[in-house]
């Protein structure tokens, strides 16, 4: 970590729109990813999207290891015309998906992965956003497991 | 004074490689001066635009493109991707001012964040008149080196005549801003 004078920000160089820097967060701010164990055939990933963000519906995919997870059914988005892109569909707030789990696994810990694109309305899109964290599934029975929160996103590493 | 030192009211950041120069270059950086000194030094160090003109990509026929080339011209460097609404929104501009401006000396070069054949289709559909040099997703950690703390696009980099780095700009440039850029810098260089 570079030592920097007093008083500067380290995003201040990019500000050629005086303050756009400073006012955008980096992407893992601005789209939060968490997920937790509903029970032991089921886990929910949730992604908090902070106001004036969006998410890309078809840029968002999930995957599960070491035991993979059935298809995804994703909820309905915002729709939105893209001139090149056609009619797409955005997420803002909370979008929460239900991965169903191809078999029973109580007491493993499984890796969640997160792939997602997303923009901000001031008018700046981040990179695909890879991510992931891991959580341990409770026993058959129990109580839903807690939320777990993503490790910070690979380009801030 | 330039846009950018305007819009740049405080030190930028400096990657370790480009600090070690500027220590080395500059002796005089006491650790008691440091302050002052280190904040002075290191604008003129983000002036320097030769990490931009050292660049090579290839185009999207596969060709290596030394951005040296168009060394010597206002240069627009716009790091952009398909999949960045506000980046596509903004071309069209580029290109009518690439069309007016080019015989003036000014240059566009795209960095596209992207795929070959995804930048090939829209680069036709939308008649671009400059090159865009594909970066893939490694170009988004070369805007990074550049100054793109926060990793997102669009962001353009424009070097004067002299390979200075004039502006830099996260987010669509509007036309009212690139338009005053420009004069001022094809002033300068007049």
């Amino acid at each position: 970590m570079l030592a920097l004078p007093p008083g500067t920000s380290p995003t201040a160089y990019a500000a050629g729109v005086p303050g756009l820097t400073a006012k955008l967060l980096p992407p893992e701010q601005a789209f939060r990813f968490s997920a937790r164990a509903l029970d032991a055939t089921t886990l929910e990933a949730r992604f908090d999207v902070a106001d004036g963000y969006y998410l890309y519906r078809d840029k968002l995919h999930f995957t599960v290891e070491p035991i993979a997870a059935r298809p995804v059914e994703l909820p309905a988005g915002k729709r939105k015309h893209d001139e090149f892109f056609g009619d797409v569909e955005t997420y803002r707030g909370q979008v929460v998906v239900r991965l169903p789990l191809a078999e029973a696994s109580g007491g493993r810990t499984l890796t969640v992965h997160a792939d997602s694109q997303g923009c901000a309305d001031v008018g700046v899109c981040y990179p695909p956003n890879p991510q992931q964290l891991k959580l341990v599934v409770p026993a058959a029975g129990a109580v839903p497991g807690a939320y777990v929160e993503a490790a910070p996103a690979r380009w801030f590493k | 004074m330039t846009v950018a030192e305007e819009s740049t009211p405080v030190a930028p950041p400096v990657d370790p490689r480009r600090r070690r120069l500027l220590i080395g270059g500059a002796a005089a950086v006491a650790a008691t001066a440091a302050g002052i000194a280190w904040f002075e030094r290191s604008r003129a160090s983000s002036q320097d635009g030769s990490a931009v003109l050292a660049l090579v990509l290839p185009d999207v026929d596969g060709r290596e493109q030394p951005l040296a080339q168009w060394r010597g011209k206002v240069l627009i460097v716009n790091f952009w991707a398909t999949w960045c609404a506000p980046c596509r929104e903004e071309m069209p501009q580029f290109i009518a001012v690439q069309k007016r401006e080019g015989p003036n000396g000014v240059q566009f070069v795209g960095i596209a964040v992207d795929q070959a054949d995804k930048v090939r289709d829209f680069t036709k559909e939308i008649g671009l008149n400059y090159p865009a040099l594909i970066g893939g997703l490694g170009a988004i950690e070369l805007s990074k080196a550049l100054g793109n703390d926060l990793a997102a696009l669009p962001f353009t980099i424009v070097l004067d005549r002299a390979g200075r780095v004039a502006h830099t700009q996260l987010g669509p440039l509007k036309t009212a801003q690139l338009d005053a850029l420009l004069k001022d810098l094809l002033h300068a260089a007049a």
